[in-house]
């Protein structure tokens, strides 16, 4: 499994769905036999899994919303992204 | 406590091409018309509006159903994630492409072994090699593929060539699923039931590969409840997250409930959903903790396992509202036990296959 680099464009993995849940408006990944509730953060990060922005692009994204430095966030994002994509949740 | 559902499996006919000895669906078929395209979408939109989030379209076949992509249609546009649940037989480019345009967001695909003699033999049926074609159109068609294998005494031994199968068909998940003794499989559990040895090595085999596989391909390995000492926390609790509706339009709360012959479960033809989930007395009976005997009321695991299985305790104790006796603490526990014991030596018996309902009544 190759690590995640700057240029890496994060999606989600074919079958997995992203949406809201509908009784509740929590966010939520839906895939064959699955769901999984979002923290926010996680749910930040995914919105900007569109296959258009990089990871480097995805971490400059967050940092301007959370009004963070990017060095701060870039090693929890590598990290949420890993174990999603451990989990076949995401992919690049 | 507001409980709500999660998970739809439609039934949406018993028919099917395959007569495979491990099949769970009833050996008694209800009576009555399998429900009409217009009743199905029904329930998926009273689903949704219950909070259901899947749909899990199985049976029988439901590729026998010619109205499965209009189906799905409704189920993906009340905003259900699809799951087709399927033999593949019958499963080519044409009915891909519609299911495709219908929203269907995967598809699971049954093998019966790795190879293509001891697959039909166990099926009863030569599909085999339909079921490749299938699985390989399946993943050119751009679907996530599950494959599933239901696992027995009969192919367990070669469980390292089966997941070397779904590996090569580049499925995302593996379900290596035991055999769940009831309806027909509880008729052929001679046949079926593993030695303790076999469980042993397949338990190794999926471990190793499952490592070996992680970020490539889920595997979800099963072990059968016969060789535990507590009992499985079926479908989370009775009347907690799944329904099921089967193709006459009774709703279950388990795939199998209609073991439990006491109960009388509400139709869709009758109810509104909502109605029969939350009000009816068949989805109330087993629900929370107050139904429990001795010893699961005063249980330190009542709410993790929710006292295991009814349909088991309907099945090997004959009294739905039991302790499962796969349970160590269940009195019966000692008559399974007897069982597993003589089948660690005893040749296995011919298969009782699986039959399609006498007639088909058509919607």
């Amino acid at each position: 499994m190759n690590a995640i680099t700057d240029e890496s464009r994060a999606v989600l993995a074919r079958g997995v769905r992203l949406r809201a849940d509908p009784l509740t408006g929590e966010p939520l990944l839906l895939f064959p036999e699955g769901i999984l509730p979002l923290d926010e953060s996680t749910h930040d990060i995914l919105l900007r899994c569109n296959g258009e922005l990089s990871f480097a692009g995805i971490v400059r994204a967050l940092s301007e919303e959370y009004e963070a430095e990017p060095e701060v966030l870039r090693a929890d994002v590598a990290a949420c992204l890993t174990q999603l994509r451990e989990e076949m949740l995401v992919a690049w | 406590m507001n409980y709500r559902p999660y998970l739809l499996l439609a039934e949406l006919t018993y028919r099917c091409p395959l007569h495979c000895p491990y099949c769970s669906n009833p050996t008694r078929y209800p009576d009555g018309r399998e429900l009409t395209t217009a009743e199905w979408q029904r329930v998926f939109r009273e689903a949704a509006d219950l909070g259901v989030l899947h749909a899990g379209l199985s049976g029988g076949e439901p590729l026998q159903r010619a109205d499965l992509p209009e189906l799905v249609a409704t189920a993906h546009e009340a905003g259900l994630y699809t799951n087709l649940i399927t033999s593949a037989v019958g499963l080519n480019e044409t009915r891909l492409a519609q299911l495709k345009a219908a929203g269907l967001d995967s598809i699971q695909i049954s093998f019966q072994a790795d190879e293509e003699f001891a697959a039909n033999r166990i099926a009863g049926a030569a599909t085999h090699r339909v079921k490749l074609t299938a699985a390989r159109l399946t993943r050119a068609a751009g679907f996530p593929l599950t494959v599933n294998v239901v696992l027995h005494r009969d192919n367990i031994d070669r469980l390292a060539q089966i997941i070397a199968l779904a590996e090569e068909l580049e499925a995302e998940r593996l379900e290596l699923a035991n055999t769940q003794f009831y309806g027909w499989a509880f008729r052929n559990r001679a046949a079926l039931l593993p030695t303790r040895g076999q469980i042993a090595a397949g338990s190794a085999v999926a471990a190793r590969e499952r490592k070996r596989l992680r970020g490539r391909m889920r595997i979800l390995f099963v072990t059968p409840d016969y060789y535990s000492d507590r009992p499985k926390p079926c479908m989370d609790g009775w009347g907690r997250r799944y329904l099921t509706v089967n193709p006459a339009g009774e709703v279950l709360p388990c795939p199998t409930a209609k073991e439990i012959k006491e109960l009388r479960f509400d139709s869709v033809r009758d109810h509104a959903l909502g109605w029969i989930w939350h009000e009816s007395p068949a989805f109330n009976r087993f629900r929370g903790t107050e139904w429990m005997p001795l010893p699961c009321r005063e249980c330190e695991f009542r709410e993790i396992d929710f006292g295991g299985c009814r349909c088991q305790a309907a099945l090997l104790a004959g009294d739905a509202s039991v302790t499962d006796p796969a349970c160590s603490l269940s009195p019966y526990r000692a008559r399974l036990t007897e069982f597993v014991e003589a089948a660690q030596n005893n040749a296995a018996p011919d298969f009782e296959y699986r039959q399609n309902p006498p007639f088909h009544p058509l919607p």
